[in-house]
Order: C-alpha cells, then sequence, then structure tokens
C-alpha cells in the first residue's frame, strides 16, 4: 500500500517530509488536509496536537516532520542518498549527527519561524507583524549566524563532509527567506561575516528535490 | 580513561538535563563550571569548544559534544544496555515522536513560561504578559499529552525514555515557579509526579555535582 502523508503543500513542515520522500524516491500519497480542518475528531485520534503531517505507512502512523524523516530514512537505506550516518561510523559520528540535528531544532527553527511568523502569517490573519520583536530575533539569528559559520567554515556540511538530515531539515524555512525580507544571505554586508552559511544555504536550496 | 566532564552551570536546566541522564545510566562524571556572568562563554577560547556560546558541552576524553539532547542521546547509546533510547524500527520511529514532541509541543512555551516563573521566584522581574500568554499555549498542548498518557504509560510507549526525561527541566521550572499546570490532568500529574520523584532528578536539587559514586 502506498504511504499516506496527510498535510497540505503550503504547510513547511508537510515541505520537510515532502523533500524527503523525493530526495529517497519514496512513492507516496499526498492527502490535502484543508486549513482549519487538523482538529476534526478522525484526524485527533491519529494526530492529537491536531496539527499536519501525519503520515499512515500500511497502518503504521506517525506524525512531527523529523521523526517521520528520520523512519523512512531508516525504512529505505537503499534508495537515494543516506542522508544519515551508516550504522558503521560509531557512537561518536551518530553523536555528531545528532549534535547537528539538534542545533536545527534549537538554534536555527524557534528563531527563524518566529520572524516568519511576524512577517508571513500575521498579515495573513489581519495582524500588524511587531517591527521591535522583529529587530530582536534578528539580531538573535544573526549570533546564531555566526555560530554557523565557526561550524560550516570547518565542514561542508553541519556533521561532517557529507549531507544530512541536519542539512535538509533548514530547507523548508530558508526557502522562505525571501518571502519573509530576512536578508541574512542577500545583504552582502552580512554575508562577509558568514560566507560558508551563505555558500551552504544557497546549495540546499538548489537542490534537484528542491527545485522539482 | 578520564571521567567524563561535563562543563555546564550547576543551576542551570540544559546542564542539568545532561546530569540527569547521567545519574540514570550510573555514569561517573566530573562537573566543570563555567564561569559566564562576565561574558566568558563569548570569548573566542570557549567558542573553540562550543561555538554558539551556550552551555553545556561535554569531554569525553577529548571528544566534545553540546547540545545537551545529543548528549544525553550519546551517553544512552554508548551505554547501550540502557532502555532510553529504543532501536528497534518502529520502536525507534515512536521515541523520535516523542522526542520531537517535547521539542516542538512542549520547550518552546515551557521554556518561556519557565525563565519567567523561576525569575519571579528568585526575586528577579518577571514579564507577566510573557507568562500568561505561553502557559495558555502550554495548557493547550497538555490537553494533547493528556490524550497521550491516558493510553500508555510514557511518551513512547510503555516504557522510560529520554523524551520523558528530556522535559524535567522546565517542566519543573514551571511547577517551582508556583504554576499548577503540570498536575491538572490525571494522566499528565501521574508521569510528571513519577519523572520529578526519580532519584537522578531529585540527586540535583542544589545543583548539579561531580559524581563519581552512585
Amino acid at each position: 500500500m502506498t504511504l499516506k502523508l496527510y498535510g497540505r503543500l503550503q504547510s513547511t513542515n508537510t515541505q520537510r517530509v515532502i523533500l524527503i520522500l523525493k530526495e529517497k524516491k519514496i512513492p507516496y500519497e499526498l492527502v490535502e488536509v484543508e486549513f482549519g480542518q487538523n482538529n476534526q475528531p478522525e484526524r485527533l485520534q491519529f494526530q492529537p496536537f491536531a496539527e499536519i503531517p501525519y503520515i499512515d505507512d500500511d497502518g503504521f502512523i506517525l506524525y512531527e516532520s523529523r521523526a517521520i524523516a528520520r523512519y523512512l530514512v531508516a525504512a529505505y537505506p537503499e534508495h537515494g542518498p543516506t542522508l544519515v550516518p551508516p550504522p558503521s561510523v560509531g557512537v561518536k559520528a551518530q553523536a555528531l549527527f545528532e549534535q547537528a540535528l539538534s542545533v536545527e531544532a534549537f538554534n536555527f527553527y524557534p528563531t527563524v519561524s518566529s520572524i516568519l511568523m511576524e512577517r508571513l502569517l500575521k498579515p495573513f490573519i489581519g495582524q500588524t507583524p511587531d517591527e521591535a520583536e522583529i529587530a530582536t530575533l534578528t539580531e538573535k539569528l544573526d549570533t546564531r549566524l555566526a555560530g554557523y559559520e565557526r561550524v560550516l567554515s570547518k565542514s561542508k556540511y553541519l556533521a561532517g563532509d557529507e549531507v544530512t538530515l541536519a542539512d535538509l531539515f533548514h530547507i523548508p524555512l530558508l526557502t522562505l527567506f525571501g518571502l519573509g525580507q530576512i536578508d541574512a544571505f542577500t545583504n552582502d554586508e552580512k554575508v562577509k561575516k558568514w560566507p560558508s552559511v551563505a555558500r551552504w544555504a544557497n546549495e540546499l536550496v538548489q537542490r534537484g528535490s528542491v527545485q522539482s | 580513561m578520564a571521567t567524563l566532564k561535563l562543563y555546564g552551570v550547576s543551576t542551570a536546566t540544559c546542564t542539568r538535563r545532561v546530569a540527569t541522564v547521567l545519574h540514570e545510566l550510573k555514569v561517573p562524571f566530573e562537573l566543570v563550571e563555567v564561569p559566564y556572568k562576565n561574558g566568558e562563554i563569548k570569548t573566542p577560547e570557549f567558542l573553540k569548544f562550543q561555538p554558539f556560546g551556550q552551555v553545556p558541552y561535554l569531554d569525553d576524553n577529548g571528544f566534545i559534544l553540546y547540545e545537551s539532547r545529543a548528549i544525553c542521546r550519546y551517553v544512552a547509546a554508548k551505554y547501550a544496555s540502557s532502555a532510553l533510547l529504543p532501536t528497534e524500527h518502529q520502536a525507534n520511529a515512536l521515541f523520535e515522536q516523542a522526542a520531537s514532541i517535547e521539542f516542538a509541543n512542549f520547550e518552546p512555551s515551557a521554556s518561556k513560561a519557565g525563565l519567567q516563573l523561576y525569575m519571579s521566584k528568585q526575586g528577579q522581574p518577571c514579564d507577566e504578559n510573557v507568562v500568561k500568554e505561553q502557559l495558555a499555549v502550554l495548557e493547550k498542548k497538555l490537553e494533547a499529552y493528556e490524550l497521550i498518557l491516558s493510553r500508555q504509560r510514557y511518551l513512547a510507549g510503555e516504557t522510560l525514555t529520554l523524551a520523558d526525561l528530556f522535559h524535567l527541566p522546565y517542566a519543573a521550572y514551571v511547577t517551582y515557579g508556583g504554576s499548577d499546570i503540570m498536575t491538572r490532568r490525571p494522566n499528565v500529574a501521574r508521569w510528571f509526579n513519577e519523572l520529578i520523584s526519580r532519584p537522578a532528578w531529585l540527586a540535583y536539587q542544589d545543583g548539579v555535582k561531580t559524581t563519581t559514586v552512585y
């Protein structure tokens, strides 16, 4: 039975899963969940937080986009790029991969998604973006990007020389930097401070799985 | 083979998150208290070890690792006798789902509310609006937790995993700061009370300290 992905194309969390499905060339069927329909009882039994996406893999239900991505990569090791360190590399390499995943989750995602909520979600629901808050968040993001530079000036990707899920997880929000007026990688003065990060970010959004 | 060194702040949430897991697994460690009040963790010397200028980080005989949850995962994987990180395919997926729930659905609001409430309890200025707003967010999230925990004992299934333990620092801050949000629902209360009574958590009530004997 083809894997079913319950979500919405406009949702960055759904996009995160679609990205991995494309990278791994895994067949799937997207079941569109309309905006505002997450908390229907028949959905809550599968996803108790009334969020999307979630998958149904032949009766096995899983939610949280990053957990789904890990599951897919483990389930299809022979398809496409490995995207995770192979078991043979040992606990230390595995730990550096987990470190990189944690960096995305705690040092990138919360700050960037907050900025995007101000710039994109608020106008959508008729509210005014809080510019002071955006300024504070941007300063925080700049500090974090300086951290990323320290890492990416020494290795090609976040967990080493091969691309992994830790890098790919950034893509959905990176693709919204333009629309969200985040100039971290378009402002020349800023790019001078983190050239390796800019290189890495631009390369990620150019991946075939993103462009298709 | 030298003892693991945990570089952190004895009263900090993330340092305690790691210490709790080390204690659960009975792994000896030395706490190296890192000064931070005068910008010490933003110096080039420190940034060489932790490029984001944050604590904690681990030094395992020269192997440096940061991000508290990554450190916890490393320790659990290294001491493979622990069930804290299931490896079987579906059990692992459900564990990762639970770990992601903590990151996405608990930490954001619990940490923001928890930090303010903690500061208030310490007699420092606290932003009441943030507390109110974030507790309202957390309230809704805990409805889902109640649903999950009414069906199974822990977040990933019937056994305790790292995902449950990850919640402790901010769940405790919120509670210590005076909110009863963690005990308003029967199953969340059952789960929270069990976690908060674990010896590994209680061991560092007065701050994380070097632990070489268990």
